[in-house]
């Protein structure tokens, strides 16, 4: 494991939420990197003080007698045998909420920061993608088993694409959460690294982008109705050479 | 429905929720800064989780509360102070793109040794923290809560308070390695 790497997981390792796989090769590379290794020990340190310093606070013992005060005058909903008209109202209020945000209302108007917190929501899949061992929910080199796969998961049919030839191995599929919608994840190797592309609807304002955040790269175009998303730790040149093969392929 | 139903319903309430009140309060309290502020929000979580009591399955009462209580807080914040609550969340862009920027060979080496003033000054570094990464170590370090609570409980994906968990700990630690300067 480099260095990159370990940086990327020490926090998830202190937390005790690493997979086991990944747990050895940390260890492994604690165990000898001179970087790393205090990294961990001055997280450890934060850790400690902030268990030891932080008050966890104690609830005041009167707000315990306030609250059941409270409770004693208040009626509960159910007492009339089910929800309350208001609560009903509430509850269909936030099913429709659920729905705008699920068919695609959130990308009506995408400004800069919604646009932002996309890449960020991205990255964050990407890394999860990696970390949690769930790299693929469909491994296939197929791009014939991979698209059909997605259908009925998404309303979103992302191209079958297999850049084998062009060094970029199809890996599999996967379904992401993205901003609250489920959306396609097109997974592919480059050498060593993972390349995952990630499918959305075009949406007002969106610009493409070339960023790096948390020393990963993300590519984002736009072709036909669809945005793109490639997140991937690759070098600069490889990944250029990937968006090149991809849009080629796609014809955008 | 009878008195006696609704005084059975209270005390199952009771009996389901208090025990978890010193979490309650003390979620509260971080997220508002202020011990009345905090009793308030509690007292009217309590009253809203008992409203919707019905929407409670059995199992983790504990992350339920929490959830609730977080809610109540942003909302009692937006209602009373709204103006912190848009200045954290420019403060978290802003903090965001600044705090990453622990990459491989910037090691900062030893831990941090404090004695007992520096530990309240670390309290302080903790209250100064954007919302979504005050509450993201605030669950984590003095609630001890895994992953997958903190992501139930503030509703963002795992990654997500993975992410803020880093960036919640690279603020704290670069705010105070320049606690001299």
């Amino acid at each position: 494991m480099e260095c990159a790497e370990a940086r990327l997981r020490l926090d998830a390792y202190l937390d005790g939420e690493l997979a086991g796989d990944d747990r050895a090769a940390l260890r492994e590379h604690l165990a000898t990197c001179p970087d790393c290794a205090p990294e961990l020990a001055a997280l450890e340190g934060l850790r400690d003080s902030i268990r030891r310093s932080a008050p966890a606070y104690r609830a005041p013992p009167a707000l315990r007698a306030q609250i059941r005060a409270g409770l004693r005058r208040e009626r509960t909903a159910n007492a009339a045998g089910g929800l309350s008209a208001s609560a009903w109202v509430a509850y269909a209020a936030s099913l429709l909420l659920a729905v705008a945000v699920g068919s695609g209302g959130t990308y009506l108007v995408l400004g800069e920061r919604q646009q932002d917190t996309l890449a960020e929501e991205v990255i964050d899949s990407h890394l999860r993608s990696l970390l949690a061992d769930h790299l693929t929910d469909v491994a296939s080199s197929d791009k014939h088993t991979v698209k059909p796969w997605f259908a009925g998961k998404t309303d979103l049919s992302p191209p079958g694409v297999d850049l084998a030839a062009q060094g970029f191995p199809l890996v599999g599929g996967r379904l992401d959460l993205i901003a609250g919608r489920p959306v396609p994840a097109l997974v592919y190797r480059a050498g060593k690294h993972v390349i995952n592309v990630f499918v959305l609807p075009k949406a007002r304002g969106d610009e493409p982008e070339t960023v790096t955040r948390r020393g990963y790269s993300l590519r984002h175009w736009v072709s036909g109705d669809l945005g793109y998303w490639a997140v991937s730790d690759a070098a600069a040149d490889e990944f250029d050479k990937f968006e090149h093969a991809f849009r080629a392929a796609v014809g955008g | 429905m009878s008195w006696i139903a609704e005084r059975r319903q209270r005390s199952r309430f009771e009996a389901v929720v208090l025990p978890h009140l010193d979490s309650a309060y003390s979620l509260a309290r971080w997220l508002t800064r202020n011990e009345a502020d905090a009793a308030d929000v509690v007292q009217e979580a309590c009253l809203r989780a008992f409203r919707y009591f019905d929407s409670y399955r059995e199992g983790d009462a504990k992350s339920w509360l929490l959830r609730i209580v977080r809610r109540t807080s942003y909302t009692w914040l937006e209602r009373n102070r709204p103006a912190e609550l848009v200045a954290l969340d420019a403060a978290d862009e802003a903090d965001g793109a600044a705090a990453v920027d622990r990459m491989p060979g910037a090691a900062e080496g030893e831990a941090l040794l404090m004695n007992r003033s520096d530990l309240r000054r670390l309290d302080r570094l903790i209250e100064a923290l954007p919302m979504p990464l005050r509450e993201a170590i605030v669950l984590r370090e003095l609630h001890e809560l895994g992953y997958r609570e903190i992501a139930e409980i503030t509703g963002v994906p795992i990654g997500t308070v993975m992410s803020r968990l880093h960036r919640a700990r690279s603020l704290l630690r670069r705010n105070w390695d320049g606690k001299d300067g």
